[in-house]
């Protein structure tokens, strides 16, 4: 006789269930050996037969015990959906099933008194896409040049830094007919248009971080591409600083200031300058809630080089020292352009809202010429915590923001002064390529991608509630933790030849979508050459409306 | 003589190609084969053209529009006196096309055979997409000076030959991005070439080249006019050139490995955390891993937790390992092993012990516990462990009751002297003077406390122990145990109180066969187990009606209060009393309980007067540390009742405990409390390993028999099932010298998989969660 009460907490709560075939199972252990939740277990269960095998009722009993391999009963230890056991299993015995009628949102509420804190992306459903709902529907069928994707080749090239407009560069014509700069130049890189978005060295393992960093550095120096990386705020490695390799990173800065002093004393050894700095104020996914690394990662190199004990690590929402956008301008550009004599540019990265083009508008003015780019970040975006009502509830998607943006610069004469660079879910469906190049034709100068490297690496987390469990160090693929098992799971080189052969994949499928639209070059702007079947769409976006 | 064709009317206008076109096809139907055409831009001349018996056509063209040559069959000669504009040779098939100035953009595009010469330039995309049917003839494009850009595209065969004649200063003859897609044909070039696709090979010329080309530049310069230039054309230094790449050559991935390019490029000597992170990447764990990468690691954690019997018993007896005793057959030690803890297994744990350890018993949660009642009883005549040897110290123990004979017990077994004084006339304090016989047969405690007297025990009855006589045990002794129990019994003073009997002297007066008077109706106040046995006792004496009452809900063992009621008796709660009188008990309610007699039954308290007032605390207890020994006074210990009311197994747990804790005292030792295990969590054993008897049927029959029932928490049983379940074979059994075993899990083959600690009976494997 088992004694379940009505509070007890049993598989049918879970957001998974565990489904599991005792006939198909050898009990080789495998899926509980792999299992970081803990949410899979050996245990014993009875079987017991009465039966009756004679002419007349003749009553026997058979029992036995078996050991199996059953689901844990334990909100700490449920299930994510990972499916590593189902990847581990020899014989297709294991594997979680979604469970439509969880109570999880409830009971973790109830029996935790705190809010749920996940990984991941928004999870809410929504509707198609807003990006799916374009098509690039001007199909230049003769052009001039003729384009041919795979065998021409393209610039693929995206401004990071203060673009001056022709008329007050300061050149000058020398006696000898030579061009001459007369002043000091704001610093642009020109660079691909995909930057690999900001993840910390605390969010991510140091084996992934690495294997980022050196995909970054094996695609500008064996394949050509400019690629660059924002290191995300948390610190960045001193041996990386003091590598000319640095020159491919870009710097951020957050709210915590985590990992800046190492930076600063490192500047003395520096060999390179940093490809770019990026002032974090906010962030797409959860825009309300700053970084939140949770103890349980804070591992001894990341209390060494952010020098912080083991803690829950949290960012403020707010910089400290921030009241307004010019404030930020004088004092964030203003040193961040400083610190490195001006010669790197300095951008500045804020969560998407229904305020962010007066934002933009505030530095599209800009008369110190220091800001390097704007950086918006919509909902949908990754996280590697967060609070789950921040990250399904809050935010603005990226789409018509960056159209507004973009639109707000052109009606004043300014587009591409302040390159704009847009995030927030985009390569989602898994082709980043599709995404950026819409995007460009709204009017961004390049976007940037932190959730979908992950996936390249071997990331099993979706938007449908699977796994998202970066925030519990566990990370069953080696990617979002900072133990030492997990992470030895996670083959430096394969990943960052994944991320390469992403890439080299994605610039090819750029090409394919530059090449009818006529452009070698990244097609900034050129709305003309989407359509949407979707009214609303089209008009909010002025794009052309077909059916 | 050739036809004149003129491209203008006689008004000198321009005439329409197609009215050109249509002059030439005339002509040409009419049996001319040589055309001398004036154009003015007219597209597509010469081609494609042919005689029926085929006899050759020539052209000469002059300011040709655009297309001249195209489709152009064999048979066709076309020159054109100047330059052509974009298309010239599109598509050739056969024709020679001679152009004398310079070619338009996509000159000789698509051309797929025939011959094709340009005295000067030609313009961007020329020799795109030129390509070979391998029927026919190569098809030649020969340029005596450079081409535009993205010339030779998509060139699939066929051969171009650019002369690079006078335009040694540019960048490239063949413009920028040329040979992009190219998958066939060569290309000759002779000055600077850039920007070139990857698609293509550029090499020196071997014999063969040499020889194709000395063979046909005098062709060529002859056809454009520029004989004079053989010799500096067929510098073949100044050549190279172009082959595309093989399909296999072009599918090699010259690219470094990423190992290659850590090893060899990136950050040196271990990458960019080497100084903060000890890892070696080539080392790269599944997701099912041995040794340091599992996640888990079982640990075979014999004893570590107490089973739930041992940990509930006051008296701490560990009745698991008495049932491992027996399972292995080893039935004199199992009995005895008991004594080692108690001296009274069978009247205690067999008899009036409300068996705690029962209650946590894991096997009821599979059907009922194991039958520990029936284990006490058969240690009774079990003979006493033997001996320590004799330590030449002397303990007093104050009072023969079950705590003071269990401490006793224990000293004496640890070769210790020991006095005991008792008040009475005979030890067993409580078990003798108040619990029925019928629920302590006389035999088993009188053997019991024979068994006690014979380890050699002084034993001084009759002796009350006054502050005199205290202060001389205390001297003549190197240790005292206070032992006295608690003896007078509580009295509410409410109105009346004077009537009452004292429930222990009732009791007393029972025990000692003195058959006291009680009354036909009895109240008896307080629904303690101690209230039950007055309630019994009454009955025993005679009396018709026993209720009993509480002011809370009763604290009696259900079991004592079911044998009260099967008597007829009644329990009431709750029931304040305002008085007593002769009619009875008159509840504050104002009812009137009609009684002949009422017996107070609310606990006794100790009478301490005998030990100085300062070794008390506020409540009149002694005041004692965790290990049992008084506070103020060092070598003085104080158990059981005179330190905090409790059970009979509770006196005898703490006279085990001070024992040890004197023999360390007198051993000279620091004293520390002696901590209980933690008591294993039911989780981790696997209760499903065994068949559940039907709860409906289920009846002990014989106590041996519960060596099949007992779980054996927390102490492995010895089952091997996690032997045989192990997936790795990693476990393994190794027996020790000093006869004992252990199981061990090998590092190096166990995966963690847990199936060790989800499989034990006995909850003895742990897994130990290393992330």
């Amino acid at each position: 006789m088992e004694t379940v009460r009505v509070q007890s907490v049993t598989p049918n709560d879970m957001p998974w269930k565990i489904k599991y075939d005792a006939s198909r199972c050898t009990l080789c252990g495998s899926c509980v050996s792999a299992c970081s939740f803990r949410a899979i277990e050996c245990k014993v269960e009875r079987r017991r037969m009465v039966f009756s095998e004679g002419e007349i009722p003749d009553p026997q009993q058979r029992f036995s015990s078996v050991p199996v391999i059953r689901q844990v009963k334990d909100i700490q230890h449920y299930c994510r959906g990972c499916g590593i056991c189902e990847k581990v299993c020899p014989n297709d015995a294991i594997a979680p099933e979604r469970n439509q009628d969880t109570r999880h949102p409830i009971i973790s509420r109830c029996l935790g008194g705190d809010s749920i804190k996940r990984g991941g992306r928004k999870n809410l459903e929504s509707s198609v896409r807003t990006l799916d709902k374009l098509r690039i529907g001007r199909i230049s069928q003769m052009t001039d040049p003729s384009l041919d994707a795979q065998r021409h080749t393209f610039d693929m090239l995206a401004p990071f830094g203060r673009i001056l407009p022709a008329e007050t560069l300061p050149f000058s014509v020398d006696s000898n007919e030579n061009l001459q700069i007369e002043d000091n130049m704001p610093p642009v890189r020109w660079i691909y248009p995909v930057v690999i978005g900001d993840m910390s060295i605390g969010a991510l393992s140091w084996r992934m971080w690495e294997a980022v960093a050196m995909a970054v550095a094996y695609l500008n120096e064996e394949c050509g591409m400019p690629v660059r990386m924002c290191s995300g705020e948390g610190g960045v490695p001193v041996r990386l600083l003091k590598s000319k390799y640095l020159k491919y990173m870009i710097l951020q800065i957050a709210s915590g200031h985590f990992g800046w002093n190492r930076i600063a004393k490192a500047m003395p050894h520096m060999v390179e300058d940093p490809a770019g700095i990026l002032i974090k104020i906010g962030q797409g996914a959860k825009p309300g809630d700053g970084g939140l690394l949770q103890a349980g990662k804070v591992a001894d190199h990341i209390q060494a080089i952010r020098g912080v004990p083991k803690a829950d690590l949290l960012s403020p929402p707010n910089h400290q020292g921030l009241y307004s956008i010019e404030e930020s301008v004088q004092k964030m550009f203003l040193s961040f352009n400083a610190a490195f004599k001006f010669r790197v540019p300095v951008a500045i990265k804020v969560a998407a809202s229904s305020t962010s083009v007066s934002v933009f508008n505030n530095l599209v003015r800009d008369p110190y010429n220091i800001v390097g780019g704007f950086f918006l970040d919509g909902i949908d975006g990754g996280t590697g915590a967060a609070h789950e009502v921040s990250l399904d509830h809050t935010g603005h998607p990226i789409v018509s923001k960056l159209r507004d943006c973009y639109q707000a610069a052109t009606a004043q004469g300014r587009q591409g002064q302040i390159p704009l660079w847009a995030a927030g879910g985009l390569g989602k469906t898994g082709d980043l390529a599709a995404d950026a190049f819409k995007m460009m034709c709204l009017g961004a100068n390049g976007v940037f991608t932190g959730k979908l490297i992950l996936q390249m690496a071997g990331c099993v987390g979706n938007d449908m509630g699977r796994c998202n469990a970066c925030n519990t160090g566990l990370c069953p693929v080696g990617i979002t933790t900072q133990e030492p098992a997990l992470v030895h799971r996670l083959d430096v080189d394969r990943v960052a030849q994944n991320i390469v052969n992403y890439f080299l994949a994605m610039d090819t499928e750029f090409k394919k979508l530059m090449a009818p639209i006529g452009n070698s070059s990244l097609p900034v702007g050129r709305s003309d050459a989407l359509i949407s079947t979707d009214r609303a769409v089209a008009d909010r976006l002025d794009i052309q409306y077909v059916c | 003589m050739a036809a004149i064709i003129s491209g203008y009317d006689t008004k000198q206008r321009r005439i329409s190609t197609q009215a050109l076109l249509q002059k030439i096809y005339r002509s040409l139907e009419q049996g001319e084969t040589e055309f001398e055409i004036t154009s003015s831009g007219h597209h597509n001349i010469g081609g494609p053209l042919w005689t029926e018996d085929g006899r050759p056509l020539k052209f000469r063209v002059k300011n040709p529009g655009q297309r001249v040559g195209s489709f152009g069959l064999e048979g066709t000669e076309i020159v054109v006196e100047g330059s052509a504009p974009a298309d010239a040779g599109w598509l050739n098939s056969g024709a020679e096309l001679t152009i004398l100035g310079d070619g338009g953009d996509t000159t000789a595009h698509c051309a797929a055979s025939g011959k094709i010469y340009i005295a000067g330039r030609v313009g961007t995309r020329s020799g795109s997409l030129m390509k070979h049917d391998p029927a026919y003839e190569v098809p030649e494009f020969w340029i005596l000076k450079n081409t535009g850009s993205f010339s030779f595209e998509f060139m699939g065969g066929g051969i171009g030959v650019i002369c690079g004649y006078g335009r040694e200063d540019l960048p490239s003859v063949l413009g920028d991005r040329s040979c992009m897609g190219m998958v066939g044909g060569t290309i000759y070039v002779r000055g600077p070439v850039a920007g070139l696709s990857d698609d293509v090979w550029v090499l020196d010329l071997d014999d063969a080249d040499k020889a194709f080309l000395k063979e046909n530049m005098p062709v060529f310069l002859g056809k454009v006019g520029r004989p004079q230039l053989e010799k500096e054309l067929t510098d073949f230094t100044q050549w190279q050139k172009i082959v595309a790449k093989t399909y296999e050559e072009r599918n090699v991935r010259s690219r470094i490995t990423m190992r290659e390019f850590r090893n060899q490029k990136w950050v040196a000597d271990g990458g960019i955390f080497a100084d903060v992170v000890k890892d070696d990447y080539t080392h790269v764990a599944g997701l099912v891993n041995a040794g340091d990468d599992r996640i888990k690691i079982p640990h075979w954690q014999d004893k570590r937790f107490g089973a739930p019997c041992q940990v509930a018993c006051p008296s701490n007896i560990p009745t698991q390992d008495r049932i491992n005793l027996l399972r292995q057959g080893k039935f004199d030690e199992a009995l005895a092993l008991v004594l080692k803890y108690s001296p009274f297994p069978a009247s205690v744990c067999g008899e009036v012990c409300p068996n705690l350890c029962m209650d946590a018993c894991s096997r009821r949660y599979i059907d009922k516990p194991v039958a520990m009642k029936e284990l006490g009883r058969l240690s009774r005549d079990v003979a006493a462990p033997e001996l320590k040897a004799e330590t030449g110290k002397q303990v007093a123990v104050i009072g023969g009751g079950p705590g003071g004979l269990a401490a006793a017990w224990q000293l004496r077994l640890l070769g210790h002297a020991v006095t005991v004084y008792e008040a009475d006339k005979e030890i067993g304090g409580k078990l003798r003077q108040v619990i029925p016989t019928d629920r302590l047969p006389a035999d088993s405690l009188q053997s019991e406390i024979q068994r006690i007297k014979d380890v050699g025990i002084t034993v001084k009855n009759n002796t009350k122990v006054d502050v005199g006589l205290f202060t001389t045990i205390q001297k003549e002794s190197d240790a005292v145990v206070i032992a006295s129990g608690a003896h007078n019994a509580v009295v509410i003073p409410f109105p009346g109180h004077e009537l009452m009997t004292k429930g222990l002297d009732f009791l007393k007066e029972v025990n000692a066969g003195n058959k006291p008077k009680v009354g036909k109706r009895v109240i008896v106040i307080g629904a303690g187990n101690a209230g039950m046995d007055v309630c019994l006792g009454a009955y025993a004496m005679g009396a018709e009606k026993v209720l009993c009452i509480d002011i809370q809900r009763p604290a009696a063992y259900k079991h004592e209060i079911d044998s009260v009621k099967s008597l007829g008796g009644e329990i009431r709660w709750p029931v304040f009393t305002e008085k007593v009188t002769a009619e009875g008990l008159l509840t504050k309610d104002g009812e009137l309980l009609e009684a002949d007699e009422v017996i107070i039954a609310i606990g006794e308290r100790p009478d301490l007067s005998y030990v100085p007032r300062a070794w008390l605390t506020d409540r009149g207890m002694m005041d004692v540390d965790a290990c049992s020994q008084v506070v103020k006074a060092p070598g003085v210990f104080s158990i059981g009742d005179t330190v905090q009311p409790g059970l009979l197994t509770h006196a005898i747990g703490a006279g085990q405990e001070a024992a040890l804790q004197i023999d360390d005292y007198l051993d000279g030792k620091e004293l520390t409390p002696i901590i209980k295990p933690e008591m294993i969590n039911q989780s981790c054993l696997s209760k499903e390993l065994f068949k559940p008897r039907n709860r409906g049927k289920f009846c002990v029959t014989d106590a041996k028999d519960e060596t099949l029932r007992c779980l054996s928490c927390g102490t492995c049983r010895d089952c091997t099932m996690c032997l045989e379940a192990c997936p790795e074979g990693a476990i393994s059994r190794v027996e020790k010298d000093d006869g004992t075993f252990e199981y061990v899990s090998d590092d190096d083959v166990c995966i963690g998989c847990s199936v060790c600690a989800g499989i034990c009976p006995c909850g003895v494997w742990a897994m130990e969660i290393t992330v």
